[in-house]
């Protein structure tokens, strides 16, 4: 009953796995008609000399240095918040919208909003008397701009995680500690938070393997650009490989570069999750 | 009197919050009924004054009118035609692929945890790394701007997570039943089929509409797997129109907001069960 599912991942990402690991020690251009080219580490030496690349690992090391804590606490806040407010499921479920709508969608609606003649955020600023921004145009601003669309959609996601880790604290032991004479504030302190800590742990490495492979929203905003100012690797691997000259070589040596960051953290969230435990997979 | 002030706080708080999580979806709505003389307009028309069905239906004459093709959805029509098959076909195969692997790991704990753990690195698989090799060997194939191959490639992502998120439904049902089947001589797949199955579908139905939403709104692999009207999804259809200096705002949001609507639908219907998935299952104590 499990050979579909071999199959299908066998041959949909197995296959591609050792093509690219083959892929990556030689030259190969799908826009020249020239067979693949041993050329051993070349295309690392390149890699490692690579101006756009650091680029890229700059703005990911950003994205994940700001906007990951922004919507840690962003998220838990309103997980927080949420209990027992008016109207809770209906806040709830409208939170959901940001992330599930397409990113691509998503970024039609920031396209306008970010818009630097008419769009309702330089409006927003010259409100409070401030210059307008050249939202996508500017090398930090663009910057700040896509930081600040990740943290609208995946803000929800962490408050998700995190408030549906609230409802599961035991009830008893928070009403014991009432009984005590705890505070609200101490018991979010001492109990609440202690309990959610494994699935913080989580949503940082969820939230830090998708930062990695973000792509549509940059593609419909800034297209990496002002220059080299927002261009995850994901992103730039897609330029190399496809739409700056099929590249395939050099691009799979950049996605062995990325594969293994992205493995690591895996690892670690399935230590984390003690998925055997929580799949029951052990032998009763 | 204290706790009543503190209730009106959390709800102004809330308030607040909510207008930076929803501002962006109410402005996509209403710019896709706006009609064109309002798109671009200082200051900004917070509130619409004028409402119009043009940018859906392309009868607006607007500053782009004519040509172009920019001022009317109407030739949305393949590309929607082509997420709905692609969409419904993943969420169908990844459902029923996930079922049976599902259900042999629950029991039979087939793998075990290494066999697992592979199956969630497959997820965690940034799409495109394996874009390339798929582009070449699906150009040798001729599957290249086929339905096919997005359903195949969107099957690699939905699969291992519903098949994650099924263990643990099927954990759930009490073994007694299979067994009972099994000494009333069932063999384990018709165990499967007539008992275990029935009893799952909130969990299947849950994974179907997760799988559709996910495929309905991928991206990148439809870009380099496709080239035409043929195969190209909604989108491929939008990215398209985002590139000029001056895009057509409404019936570009008026198409978003077809894109979305089918997607919206769903995860407001199927809430109770998508927090479980979309949670990643990581919430069971």
């Amino acid at each position: 009953m499990i050979l579909p599912l071999v199959a299908l991942l066998v041959g949909l990402s197995a296959y591609p796995f050792v093509y690219m690991l083959y892929m990556s020690a030689h030259t190969y251009n799908l826009a020249q008609w020239t067979p693949p080219r041993y050329v051993g580490t070349a295309n690392f030496v390149q890699m490692a000399r690579d101006s756009t690349m650091r680029a890229s690992l700059v703005f990911t090391g950003l994205m994940a240095g700001i906007a990951l804590p922004v919507e840690l606490l962003l998220g838990l806040g309103l997980a927080l918040l949420l209990r027992g407010v008016v109207g809770e499921r209906v806040w709830r479920s409208l939170l959901l919208l940001p992330m599930m709508i397409p990113a691509v969608v998503a970024g039609i609606a920031w396209k306008m909003l970010y818009n630097f003649e008419f769009g309702p955020v330089n409006y927003a600023l010259s409100k409070f008397g401030l210059e307008r921004i050249s939202w996508l145009g500017d090398f930090t601003a663009a910057r700040i701009g896509l930081i600040i669309i990740d943290i609208w959609q995946w803000t929800p996601f962490v408050f998700l995680v995190l408030y549906a880790g609230l409802q599961n604290v035991p009830r008893d032991l928070v009403e014991s500690a009432t009984v005590d004479g705890a505070g609200g504030w101490a018991v979010t302190r001492f109990i609440e938070l202690p309990f959610l800590a494994p699935l913080i742990w989580v949503v940082l490495i969820v939230r830090l393997i998708d930062i990695l492979k973000l792509f549509d929203i940059v593609y419909m905003t800034t297209f990496g650009g002002p220059g080299s100012a927002t261009h995850p690797l994901s992103f730039y691997i897609y330029k190399v490989g496809v739409s700056f000259g099929w590249d395939v070589g050099y691009g799979s040596a950049l996605s062995m570069l990325l594969l293994a960051v992205i493995t690591l953290l895996t690892n670690v969230l399935i230590r984390i999750l003690h998925i055997d435990r929580l799949l029951e997979l052990e032998r009763a | 009197m204290r706790e009543g002030a503190q209730a009106v706080a959390k709800l102004v708080i809330t308030l607040a919050v909510m207008v930076f999580f929803l501002f962006p979806v109410y402005w996509l709505v209403t710019t896709a009924f706006k009609p064109g003389s309002d798109w671009f307009r200082w200051p900004p028309m917070i509130i619409p004054q004028a409402l119009t069905l043009d940018n859906f239906t392309g009868g607006g004459s607007g500053i782009y009118g004519g040509g172009g093709g920019t001022t009317a959805i109407e030739n949305i029509v393949p590309y929607l035609r082509n997420s709905v098959v692609v969409a419904l076909g993943t969420a169908l195969i990844s459902t029923f692929v996930a079922a049976l692997a599902g259900y042999a790991i629950s029991r039979f704990k087939i793998g075990g945890m290494p066999f697992v753990s592979w199956i969630i690195s497959v997820r965690m698989l940034p799409p495109i790394a394996a874009a390339l090799p798929l582009y070449v060997t699906f150009r040798l194939l001729h599957l290249l701007d086929t339905w096919w191959a997005l359903i195949l490639v969107h099957l690699t992502f939905t699969t291992p997570f519903a098949v994650w998120v099924l263990i643990s439904f099927f954990n759930e049902i009490p073994r007694e039943l299979d067994e009972a089947a099994f000494v009333d001589g069932a063999t384990p797949f018709a165990t499967f089929w007539r008992v275990v199955l029935p009893l799952s579908a909130p969990g299947l139905a849950a994974m179907m509409t997760l799988s559709f939403v996910q495929s309905w709104g991928e991206f990148l692999l439809a870009l380099i797997l496709t080239s035409t009207a043929r195969a190209q999804t909604l989108p491929i259809y939008l990215g398209r129109y985002i590139t000029g200096f001056r895009v057509a705002w409404g019936p570009l949001a008026a198409a978003g907001l077809v894109t979305m609507l089918p997607v919206v639908v769903f995860s407001l219907l199927m809430q109770r069960y998508l927090l479980r998935g979309l949670t990643f299952g990581a919430v069971k104590g």
